[in-house]
């Protein structure tokens, strides 16, 4: 009985003692700052993290945690104040999500990282030169659809649209009723952003017809074999995306059942932005700068995604450092002796 | 036949991985070489990090034979999911254009003869088919549309698997050589081939059947094997001394004594093709992981959990449907036990 007391006690001490060294360990290795970056799944949001995170953690010598999710989660956890910084954020797709949070000041809108991007559907370059197809109002000719035939519907022909559960999927589908294209072609979910990727890939490769949404900067749209036509779609007008946009959130909260006739017009080519969490603006105004001032030229980064595929052999890391070592743009973000430690680290 | 020295394996081992070695090295992607071969021998430092030229570029050699592998044999994969898409529409629209009490009946006839009149789990798969239904009713026809695939699935692995099986059981020899390669089927993840699959096989139902026999197949084949190798040596010295031949043995005693081990295989095939059939929602493929995937995607808990419920309730039908019909051959295959219970 005793000898049982003693083991137990000797656990209770003995546990006690290892969370106390632990304690101890972690407060050491704050000593500078710690910065919880958010990722996402596509290649561009990655570039950025990889050299926000390197500059972060050896010119400013941050303890960097990076966590990647798709939007939603990583979104959530951001408000939450779990995450700290995010690098890349497709603004327009979530305004409904963040502009609240802007507005109580939860969260703060660091500016612009890349200045240009496309959303739009695509159709590869051989189909479209072959049966004329520039526009939307194309697909709707006769036989267009028979070309891009869906195998588990061959009915109707098969738009590879964006993933289920993000936003643009819904707002597709909303253009697709518009369009009058709906009886058509299905709204076609690949699942995950790597399956469509696929999807394009093995179309190109092997020269079958494909009509995807997808969108630019990627590492995709560099490669050799994949060339793609942007489809012209009515041109962007505020008034017209507001309304369908009511349409699109009733949807995406009630089903497609609830869908009522209002407006499409294509994508506006939007900027890219960088947030942070209020409170973690609040208490590092330094690193708030140097994200802030964050910015590189669309052709740029998708120079960085083709040498991160074809050259780095998938590194991320090394991407980031090539970027650092052969530009000198980032020195502007950054006061001279972080810029130094940097060099040094490269 | 002579047995080869252990020693000549280890050399063939460390020659071919100094091979390995030199030709990584002199490969042109391999970056960050020193000028001379023989700075490694004056300058260490590399002995610290990982040098970035001590580089097996392995993935380059895939990506290439990879690319000239799509353009000359695509055709065939084309040719193969056409056949499955074929037959996995046409069972489909079957199922689905049935009205579902008549779907529901159907399951429970299937189960009531199956597991031999039991009432009791009968009565629970009906009430669980029923259920999923009931969860959601856009539920229902997104679980046929899984159940679909997991049966083709299955059919796929019984087809292909069990002869394997048989053949393990058989040859010490083709045991050794299909070994390993269960073990890579069994290990490596998942993704590794749902992706390829999108490109040889296109977005869908189709590269989701094929994933489900890569990671489905090895417990059947596994049990199979064991099971006829586990029959009582006793059994098969009487069924030799009363003449019988190999194809004798296999069919009227083997195979009829490793059934329930077989059933398990089928079983254990089942869950596993379930389980990948949700992954395989992340490439597109209908059915009752698309829900739970849009649930999480969309941080609709509810949506998640209620998706994955139906889950799990199509997983009890499916497991208790294949595990009674075990069940029932394996009270069979012991007459003693019979015996006495009727007594």
């Amino acid at each position: 009985m005793i000898k049982k007391m003693q083991k137990i006690l000797m656990a209770i001490a003995f546990s006690f003692l290892s969370f106390l060294s632990f304690s101890a360990t972690t407060t050491t290795a704050n000593a500078a700052c710690s910065v919880h970056i958010g990722d996402f799944d596509w290649d561009s949001a990655n570039i950025h993290t990889a050299i926000g995170s390197f500059i972060l953690e050896h010119g400013y010598g941050c303890d960097v945690e990076v966590t990647k999710g798709s939007t939603n989660p990583i979104l959530a956890a951001l408000i939450d104040n779990q995450i700290d910084v995010i690098f890349e954020h497709w603004t327009d797709n979530n305004v409904a999500l963040i502009d609240p949070e802007l507005e109580s000041g939860n969260l703060v809108f660091l500016g612009v990282n890349t200045p240009a991007s496309e959303q739009a559907f695509f159709v590869d370059r051989a189909t479209s030169e072959a049966h004329g197809i520039t526009s939307v109002d194309d697909l709707k000719r006769p036989g267009i659809k028979d070309l891009f035939t869906d195998p588990e519907n061959p009915s109707k022909g098969r738009l590879t649209s964006c993933i289920s559960g993000w936003t643009c999927y819904t707002i597709n589908l909303v253009k697709l009723k518009e369009y009058g294209l709906d009886e058509m072609y299905t709204n076609f979910d690949p699942g995950s952003g790597g399956a469509l990727d696929a999807a394009i890939m093995g179309a190109s490769t092997k020269g079958q017809p494909i009509v995807t949404y997808y969108w630019t900067p990627t590492s995709l749209m560099g490669k050799p074999e994949v060339d793609l036509v942007r489809l012209t779609e009515p041109a962007y007008d505020k008034d017209c995306w507001d309304a369908m946009m009511v349409v699109v959130e009733d949807i995406k909260a009630n089903g497609p059942d609830v869908y009522t006739p209002s407006c499409a017009c294509e994508y506006k080519d939007m900027s890219l932005t960088k947030l942070a969490s209020g409170k973690f603006a609040a208490d590092n105004a330094d690193i708030i700068d140097f994200v802030e001032a964050y910015t590189i030229p669309t052709a740029e980064v998708n120079d960085m995604l083709a040498y991160y595929v074809d050259e780095s052999g998938g590194d991320m890391e090394a991407t980031a450092m090539h970027y650092l070592e052969n530009s000198s743009n980032w020195e502007s973000w950054v006061s001279s002796d972080v810029a130094a430690k940097v060099k040094k680290a490269l | 036949m002579k047995k080869i020295p252990q020693g000549v394996y280890y050399a063939i081992f460390t020659v071919f991985f100094f091979v390995l070695i030199v030709v990584s090295y002199n490969h042109p992607r391999t970056r960050k070489k020193p000028d001379s071969v023989m700075e490694l021998f004056s300058d260490f430092s590399w002995l610290n990090d990982w040098p970035r030229w001590l580089d097996v570029p392995f993935m380059h050699w895939i990506n290439t034979n990879w690319k000239i592998f799509i353009n000359e044999y695509g055709l065939i994969f084309d040719a193969i999911g056409y056949g499955l898409l074929r037959g996995y529409t046409e069972l489909k629209e079957v199922a689905v254009q049935a009205p579902w009490p008549v779907v529901i009946a159907a399951v429970i006839l299937i189960t009531y003869f199956t597991s031999g009149r039991k009432l009791g789990t009968t009565v629970f798969v009906g009430f669980c088919t029923f259920f999923i239904g009931f969860l959601n009713p856009r539920f229902w026809d997104k679980a046929i549309e899984t159940t679909t695939m997991v049966v083709l699935g299955i059919f796929i692995c019984v087809v292909i698997g069990i002869p394997i099986g048989i053949a393990m059981a058989r040859n010490e020899k083709v045991r050794n050589a299909i070994l390993p390669i269960l073990d890579l089927m069994q290990v490596i993840p998942a993704f590794c081939y749902l992706i390829p699959g999108i490109i040889l096989f296109g977005l869908g139902a189709i590269p989701a059947i094929i994933s489900i026999f890569i990671y489905a197949c090895p417990p059947l084949i596994r049990l199979t094997d064991l099971g006829i190798r586990l029959v009582d040596k006793e059994v098969i010295e009487a069924a030799e001394s009363f003449g019988a031949s190999r194809r004798q043995k296999l069919w009227g005693v083997q195979m009829p004594l490793a059934l329930p081990n077989i059933m398990q295989g089928i079983n254990q095939c089942t869950m596993m093709a379930l389980a990948m059939v949700v992954i395989a929602s992340m490439i597109g493929t209908r059915g009752l992981g698309d829900e739970v995937l849009l649930g999480l995607q969309q941080l609709n808990v509810g949506a998640a959990i209620e998706a994955g419920l139906a889950i799990v309730l199509l997983a009890i039908v499916l497991d208790r449907m294949t595990q009674a019909y075990g069940e029932k051959i394996q009270q069979r295959n012991q007459p003693v036990k019979k015996i006495k219970k009727s007594d």
